[in-house]
């Protein structure tokens, strides 16, 4: 017991929360309905994509406001290869062509925003403000341009392919397959930023976050270890987005602007900043409620959520999962 | 040569400048003052065309009207202050969120009451007006001189008068304020008021110019933080020079190419110069 616990640098609580919710998700395909298990599938994308937004804002302080940016980037990057839109590239196509990209080009959009905006000390509502613009302005640009599909975004995207070229392609489409495929890589991406969270990295990080002052006297080049996990962050971001295209197959400018960057904000306030778990949770809940919710109470039901997020910021910090998986 | 067509777009963007100052005035006031970014602002602007249009439904003059909707805003202003605001003075990035949701629940509750489609005020000044050697409407002229009449106000109220004077005081220095018997919170609480009325007189000022929808506010909130950034957070002129190159440039790109592209290129050129003076064009370097 002692070495899972060592393994993942748990208290029990936290232990036990995560079991008793992952047991929940594995054995929910032979329960659940159909579309039950589809709209789970979907959930968990949005739960990584908020797993991105909490290892930055929760542990490091950076309020990355256009965290959409990202998603929506790793999203048309995925379409783009699959699709085989991209000029000289067209031979490029399977999945995991689309993943590399979908991962790589937000990460590397994020190094550059990182280091143009990170060593001028942009910081607090001046990077949150930046960020919002730069949201606005991939959203213009996607809704501008007619190749990548305009205002409409682009339909009928490949979806996830197991293949060896040339000889063995497999696309993932049974619903219960795809869902516990989706399953896995949420899982994966946790257990990836809890052991960056809880590396001698993940300390310098919360360092950053404590005191940024402190740590530079101590000799650390502070922005280039943000915009490491800024990189990291995006990549995950992208993963999202990209899985995202495939699954839902269609991608278009709301996945990248503001909307998206703010409804992310909902999840991660609402399941709890800070706690990793806690964020993906309140992607998933949140998601699950408006499902549920918005047919019965119409218009009502976004007003009751503002209400929620509201109480949330105002009085409790670590939101509705953040009990369960908080190490004090 | 004919210069009608320049002369009536350089008169648009004076009409979309001021606005955007009159705008970003409340906002800088709250944000420097404050250290409070209120993502409420644009629906603050969108609660004080509303109140244009409610109270045209009870037979009220326009002219009148407008000070209601200062008024009505101003008083949901403090309402806003005293329920949430003022339990966040010590974690300003909470007030983004905060304020962020205020937001979603005030535009939300205007699409409950008036539904999600545009409403229609008529204007109270439909003639043109020979000017400069154009024909102009009558409503846009009076619109640039009264957001000019409520930007001297403005400054009138920081420069001049007692409120003023601690209210700079709070931007200087706010422990220093404190210490030497200011009451802080109670100049926060004006600030917001005022800031909050500010924005629903712009909003009263331009429905009959815009469509009055639930998503009017959206547009002006962006364009009107990055001016008072670019000019420097916690100047009176930096929100006037901030908001002439915000305003001024998307008013000339969306000329010269399309809105869109206007837009893109607007706040780009934004971020650069943040980039380069983070501490704003009219800031003191720190």
């Amino acid at each position: 017991m002692s070495k899972i616990q060592g393994f993942f640098q748990l208290s029990n609580r936290r232990l036990i929360s995560q079991i008793i919710f992952l047991l929940g998700f594995l054995i929910y395909p032979i329960f659940g309905d159909e579309y039950g298990t589809e709209q789970l599938t979907q959930y968990f994308i949005y739960g990584i994509f908020a797993l991105s937004l909490d290892i930055i804002w929760g542990y490091v302080g950076i309020f990355s406001f256009g965290h959409a940016v990202f998603f929506g980037l790793g999203g048309y990057c995925m379409t783009l290869v699959t699709k085989q839109m991209i000029p000289y590239l067209t031979f490029f196509h399977s999945t995991y062509a689309g993943l590399i990209f979908g991962i790589g080009i937000p990460a590397l959009f994020a190094v550059l925003l990182g280091y143009f905006l990170f060593y001028s000390r942009i910081a607090g509502p001046y990077f949150a403000i930046l960020m919002c613009a730069i949201s606005v302005i991939f959203e213009r640009v996607a809704v501008d341009w007619y190749y990548v599909g305009g205002f409409n975004g682009i339909f009928d995207i490949p979806p996830l392919t197991l293949s060896i070229p040339k000889l063995y392609a497999y696309e993932i489409t049974q619903p219960t397959l795809l869902y516990y495929v989706i399953l896995g890589i949420t899982i994966g991406s946790y257990i990836f930023c809890s052991r960056i969270v809880h590396s001698p990295f993940g300390s310098i990080l919360s360092a950053v976050k404590d005191n940024e002052e402190r740590l530079e006297f101590f000799g650390y080049d502070v922005p280039l270890y943000k915009i490491k996990i800024y990189a990291i962050s995006a990549g995950i971001a992208g993963l999202a987005g990209a899985l995202f295209a495939a699954v839902f197959s269609y991608i278009g400018p709301t996945t990248i602007g503001f909307v998206m960057s703010t409804e992310i904000l909902i999840w991660v306030i609402v399941g709890g900043k800070g706690t990793l778990a806690g964020a993906m949770l309140g992607a998933i809940l949140v998601r699950f409620l408006e499902a549920f919710l918005s047919g019965i109470m119409a218009y009502y039901w976004i007003l009751l959520l503002a209400f929620i997020f509201i109480i949330s910021v105002m009085f409790f910090p670590k939101g509705i999962f953040g009990y369960l998986f908080s190490e004090d | 040569m004919d210069l009608a067509p320049f002369i009536i777009q350089v008169l648009n963007s004076l009409n979309f400048i001021l606005i955007l100052i009159l705008v970003a005035l409340g906002l800088g006031i709250i944000f420097g003052l404050m250290g409070v970014i209120n993502m409420a602002h644009g629906e603050f602007f969108l609660l004080g065309a509303y109140t244009v249009v409610m109270v045209a439904r009870v037979g009220i003059s326009f002219w009148m009207s407008l000070m209601v909707s200062a008024i009505a805003v101003g008083l949901i202003g403090l309402i806003i202050e005293f329920l949430c605001i003022r339990y966040l003075y010590e974690r300003p990035m909470d007030t983004i969120l905060a304020t962020w949701g205020i937001s979603i629940g005030i535009k939300q509750a205007i699409i409950l009451v008036f539904g999600p489609g545009g409403q229609l005020v008529t204007s109270p000044l439909p003639n043109m007006i020979r000017f400069l050697g154009t024909e102009y409407p009558a409503y846009r002229l009076f619109t640039m001189g009264s957001s000019i009449v409520v930007i001297l106000f403005t400054f009138y109220v920081f420069l001049r008068t007692d409120y003023g004077l601690k209210a700079r005081a709070v931007i200087a220095n706010r422990n220093m304020a404190s210490v030497l018997g200011i009451n802080t919170r109670k100049i926060y609480q004006i600030t917001f008021v005022f800031g909050s009325a500010l924005a629903g007189l712009a909003g009263g000022i331009m429905s009959p110019l815009m469509s009055v929808d639930p998503q009017m506010g959206m547009g002006y909130l962006l364009p009107a933080f990055l001016a008072i950034i670019i000019g420097g957070v916690g100047t009176l002129y930096g929100v006037l020079g901030g908001g002439a190159i915000i305003g001024g440039a998307d008013s000339i790109f969306s000329y010269l190419i399309s809105p869109v592209g206007a837009q893109i290129i607007t706040f780009s050129i934004a971020i650069i110069l943040i980039r380069l003076r983070p501490w704003g064009i009219f800031g003191r370097q720190p």
